[in-house]
């Protein structure tokens, strides 16, 4: 209010501004005013208004005997920019008053002295720089606000970057501003942020953290909300124990390393419930303690999950545990149990039938393992019925099969594959007599050849199919015939394929004989 | 030196001097003889930017493994652990320094996090009682690590997995943070564009960022002209397709690690006659692979099928420049002869390598089985049967072929039909858990998270709108004089590419319909630029765009990028940035979960 009041009456006549003055003294509010007077300064940029303004303030404070660190120490402290004002050019020159007041200070050889002491920096800093402590540093005293306009009047004036300069001041003038108690803190930071805006190098959490210095918790928190840097921020709203509010701002921040750091404050905070309330309302943290959970807390990645009813994941759950830590059959099966009941509250049925028939394998292999010895228990389903042809238990495997619905193709392989192994190649063409086999038999050819067999892989390759018979035939050596059959077919890749089997030697004519064919084909 | 990093348009050695300067920094201020413990994770990265030489002459005397109990003896002053901040790593620190309190003289103990300091395993090192009994305890910002003249990765190789599965953002911000250190060497970047959830994010984090930094003003003047960031979820397809590339084949095969193969030593033993095989080397042979090894360099982005052309024409050329020495007659001639020698016989022995590797891998690519299932990938990526049981999968599982083999060719047939028919997907997985066994149900559900497998939602199948779109299955593809990037899969183009090629020319505007389709927003930020430094483009000079893959990226994708950069007509070249170089394997590898 004041600052609009003065902003409007400034420029014009002395004679009126003093009447005014008087008024604002009489409602005992001229402090107020004067700073408000001097902080519109530092804000105007025209010389002349920061002149008019600077005067009301400095008249403002002359008429009225001001308080707190008295004249004198007002004095002392102007006594150092003397020289600078000297030089600051005449259109940015302040009143004749001011002129004079820091002249009679400043001309003292003791003030000369100092000013040759300080780097312009330190001068800043001096005039600027609240000092750390409970009780009001003499700098922060109303007479010392005139000197922030003064300041960064002087930084301009030396071009300093606004990094070393007037970013300081401002600074310097916010941790002052929230030092005013009797401003709301609506205001103070609404006033600090007008000012300071985004000017590089200005920490609101500085500012901020001298606000809760302070005792003023809610401007704190206000300022705060105009700090960029997360880092920042955060561990300042947790000693200020506003763990909520600073777990949002590390989420915002992306930075998960602070996001945890919250939580574990959080955690050691509130009840179990109340954080985990917390939690829900926020994924990306929820999420991240999960994480922290699986490998930290199992038992709380359970209750979270039972929380969310996410059945799923609680499947998943059980099913990790039926592996970790019990060794018994009777405990794992157990777990397993519970994982498929998850699974059916998740609608999942495919996880809770398969979890299921895990069951059903493990108890069957227990079985197996006190019945014929050995080891099953583990075993894939697909390698228990392997275990069990290798061992000669055929029947076995073949009820196991029927058991669990293993489809014939894959069974078909399986009893190929074990039964080769065995090199029981008896067994193997009573097999392949059984029925028609649905992978055709060339796997059989394949499978014998593997074995180094060709015998036995010759009495197959007579079996294969039409479509595969040149390939048989290729890999049980017989070129010959394989060119009978590709030239039967007039099947080119065919044709291609068997030429490139026919080594030069012994498989000369059959290599002209191809070659015939597919001219003859050429011509038709 | 690192040379091969300063070829490209961007010079990446400036950001590797960088890194180096600052490890130097942190090294000294630790006094005197060093021992470093390492989280042995990070050996393989901090190789790519400095060797053992540089740590010696900051007086590094020792080197440990980071394990429990004690630490090994060393007389040295120092003890540095060099860790990412992870709580379990914090508990065996800890341990190792309680325990070394107990006996002999008085050690200075540091940390240095990698890549950042972490308040929460501060806390834990606090609550162990050891917080106090470090000097030293900085974080290390080693976030993107060059690779080569054009190729930057993070190597976090769960970084997929953390984004995707368990919504844990932190390589995400170690991306931005990275990103931040790139713009700080290489000025800001005027233009971001993005697609995916993780690109949006990493964005907001960069926009973040830079406010908090406002006040250093970045007076750079700008090397890249704008920043692509894709996530790895808006093209699932490309990683599971195996790659065709001699590099990607090489990883696919032997898998390169922090750019080093390791091979059968077999097909490089030393030739020596009369020594009938006996003395066979048993250990691996360990090469680097990059831009550094000129014939690597020339090889490594073509079709593997253009390889061995090659590499006959440059056998020829060599032999020819040694038989040069029956025509040098004069002393002059001899001496300029002998003054090439050096440079000769590195050239033969590269060639001898890169023909000894392409033998191996021939052995493979000829194979029937390879063969089979390129056909399966083929026809599932160009569209053919994608909706039903596959025989050629089937069988795979039936022979209980490499568990990995048979989930990147479902999860493939699963991408390229928007999902697979319930029945399908139902079968499927009972065989898997039948044939592997069924604690690989927790595996499935991490690929159904992932959204590599799922059901078709609604029957509705997308796939053949954005192949047609983005013209993905290409038939005429030219495998020795490539046309478009449909050459890296032999036919199929890379998604990822296609997009970044249609990004520059003629713009995301031409493709709303099928960036609506993918997943995750797209978007599009400038940040501006003071005056002094807006860029003026001298007419036909490219554009340089920084593309950062999150999840990783493969060396065929990254192939195809370098293929666009060459075109003639092109307008713009690539700087590859990712989480991590990885291929269909490893990533499925890295989203297993084996509960024993």
């Amino acid at each position: 209010m004041w600052e609009t009041w003065l902003w409007a009456w400034c420029p014009k006549e002395s004679q009126k501004a003093d009447e005014y003055l008087r008024e604002i003294q009489e409602l005992g509010q001229l402090t107020q005013a004067v700073q408000q007077c001097i902080e519109a300064a530092g804000h105007e940029h025209q010389p002349d208004m920061q002149k008019s303004l600077l005067r009301v303030g400095l008249e403002g404070r002359a008429g009225q005997g001001w308080e707190g660190g008295g004249m004198d120490s007002w004095g002392s402290s102007l006594c150092c920019p003397l020289a600078l004002l000297r030089r600051l050019p005449l259109e940015t020159s302040i009143p004749m008053r001011v002129r004079r007041v820091l002249t009679a200070r400043g001309d003292g050889e003791q003030g000369k002295y100092r000013y040759k002491q300080l780097t312009i920096q330190v001068l800043l800093d001096r005039y600027g720089k609240p000092r750390a402590g409970a009780t009001l540093p003499p700098l922060s005293t109303p007479s010392h606000s005139l000197l922030y306009p003064l300041a960064i009047q002087i930084c301009e004036y030396l071009r300093l970057p606004e990094v070393q300069g007037v970013s300081r001041i401002l600074a310097h003038w916010a941790c002052y501003k929230v030092q005013q108690k009797d401003v709301s803190d609506e205001d103070v930071a609404r006033a600090i942020n007008q000012k300071l805006g985004d000017t590089p190098g200005v920490s609101y959490s500085d500012i901020a953290a001298r606000a809760y210095g302070c005792g003023r918790t809610e401007l704190a928190i206000k300022l705060l909300e105009y700090e960029p840097r997360s880092g920042e921020q955060v561990p300042l709203l947790l000693k200020m124990k506003r763990s909520k509010l600073a777990l949002s701002k590390a989420i915002e921040s992306g930075d998960t390393d602070l996001v945890f750091t919250v939580l574990l404050h959080l955690k050691n905070e509130l009840n179990r419930g109340d954080f985990f309330m917390t939690l829900r309302n926020q994924p990306m943290a929820l999420s991240l303690y999960r994480q922290f959970c699986k490998h930290q807390e199992l038992e709380t990645l359970k209750d979270l999950y039972n929380q969310d009813d996410n059945h799923q994941e609680l499947g998943s759950f059980h099913i990790r545990a039926s592996y970790a830590a019990e060794e018994r059959i009777e405990g794992r099966v157990a777990a397993l149990q519970t994982a498929a009941d998850a699974f059916y509250k998740a609608k999942n049925e495919f996880a809770a039938k398969a979890t299921e028939d895990q069951m059903r394998l493990l108890r069957l292999q227990r079985r197996l393992e006190d019945e014929l010895g050995g080891q099953f228990l583990d075993l894939s389903l697909h390698d228990t019925a392997t275990t069990l042809i290798l061992g000669g238990h055929n029947k076995r495997a073949e009820q196991l099969a029927r058991d669990f619905r293993i489809p014939d193709k894959r069974l078909w392989w399986l009893k190929l594959t074990a039964l080769a192994d065995l090199e029981d190649w008896e067994e193997l063409e009573k097999f392949s007599k059984s029925k028609k086999s649905p992978i055709g038999y060339l796997p059989f050819v394949e499978i014998c050849m593997k074995q180094h067999n060709k015998y036995e892989a010759k009495k197959y390759a007579s079996r294969v199919g039409p479509e595969q018979k040149v390939k048989a035939l290729l890999l049980v050596g017989d070129v010959a015939q394989a060119a009978d059959v590709a030239i039967e077919h007039r099947n080119e890749a065919e044709l291609s394929l068997v030429l490139s089997h026919c080594t030069g030697a012994t498989d000369g004519a059959t290599a002209d004989k191809i070659q015939r064919a597919r001219a003859q084909a050429q011509k038709k | 030196m690192a040379a091969h990093l300063s070829y490209g348009r961007v010079n990446l050695n400036v950001l590797r001097e960088a890194v180096r300067r600052e490890l130097r920094e942190f090294l000294d201020k630790c006094a005197g003889s060093k021992a470093i413990v390492w989280d042995e994770y990070l050996t393989g990265p901090f190789g790519l930017i400095a060797q053992y030489s540089l740590l010696k002459e900051h007086e590094v005397e020792k080197m440990f493994t980071l394990k429990g109990n004690r630490l090994p003896a060393a007389d040295v002053k120092n003890i540095i652990f060099f860790v990412r901040p992870r709580l379990e790593l914090m508990d065996i620190i800890a341990e190792n320094v309680l325990s070394e309190d107990r006996r002999g003289p008085a050690r200075d103990f540091h940390i240095l996090f990698v890549p950042r300091r972490s308040l929460l395993c501060e806390q834990r090192l606090k609550d162990l009682g050891v917080l106090g009994s470090f000097i030293h305890r900085e974080e290390y910002s080693l976030d993107l690590i060059p690779f080569d003249g054009d190729l930057l990765s993070m190597e976090s190789e769960s970084a997929f997995k953390e984004c995707y599965l368990e919504g844990d953002q932190t390589s995400l911000y170690h991306a931005a943070k990275g990103l931040m250190t790139l713009q700080a060497l290489y000025g800001t970047i005027p233009q971001i564009f993005g697609k995916g959830e993780c690109a949006r994010q990493v964005a907001n984090m960069m926009i973040r960022m830079k406010r908090e930094f406002t006040g250093s003003q970045n007076s750079i003047f700008p090397v890249f002209d704008n920043l692509l960031l894709l996530d790895r979820n808006v093209d699932l397809l490309t990683p599971l397709a195996t790659q065709l590339t001699y590099e990607g084949l090489i990883d696919e095969i032997y898998g390169i690690q922090n750019s080093y193969v390791k091979l059968p030593p077999e097909k490089f033993a030393p030739k020596k006659q009369g020594d009938g095989g006996k003395d066979l080397p048993t250990e691996a042979k360990k090469l680097q692979l990059n831009s550094a090894e000129e014939l690597y360099a020339e090889i490594r982005d073509k079709n593997f099928n253009a390889v061995g052309s090659v590499l006959s024409k440059k056998a020829k050329v060599i032999s020819a420049a040694f038989e040069e020495r029956h025509n040098a007659k004069t002393v002059g001639e001899i001496k300029q002869f002998v003054s090439q020698l050096p440079h000769m016989q590195a050239a033969r022995g590269s060639l001898a390598n890169h023909t000894s590797i392409a033998e191996l891998i021939k052995d493979v690519t000829t194979s029937e089985d390879f063969f089979d299932k390129l056909t399966v990938e083929q026809e599932f990526m160009s569209g053919i049967d994608t909706d039903k049981v596959n025989n050629y999968i089937e069988d795979c599982i039936a022979q209980k072929h490499p568990l990995i083999k048979v989930l990147r060719l479902v999860c493939l047939q699963s991408v390229c039909n928007s999902g697979l028919k319930q029945k399908v997907l139902d079968y499927y997985k009972r065989e898997i858990l039948q044939t592997y066994g069924y604690e690989h149900i927790l595996t499935l559900h991490n690929l159904e998270k992932a959204g590599l497998l799922k059901p078709q939602p609604g029957g509705r199948n997308n796939y053949p709108t954005i192949r047609k779109t983005l013209r993905l299955w290409m038939d005429d593809v030219n495998e020795q004089n490539p046309t478009d990037i449909s050459y890296v899969y032999s036919g199929y183009a890379p998604l990822s590419v296609r997009l970044a090629q249609l990004l520059s020319r003629p713009g995301w505007r031409s493709i709303e319909e099928v960036l609506r389709i993918l997943p995750g927003p797209h978007f599009e930020e400038r940040q501006p630029l003071p005056t002094g430094l807006q860029k003026k483009r001298q007419p036909g000079e490219n554009r340089v765009t920084l593309i950062f893959f999150l999840g990783g990226v493969t060396f065929a994708e990254i192939a195809a990028l370098r293929f666009l950069s060459q075109l003639e007509d092109g307008g713009t070249e690539y700087v590859i940035a990712t989480t991590k170089l990885m291929n269909g394997t490893s990533w499925i590898e890295a989203l297993m979960e084996r509960p024993f």
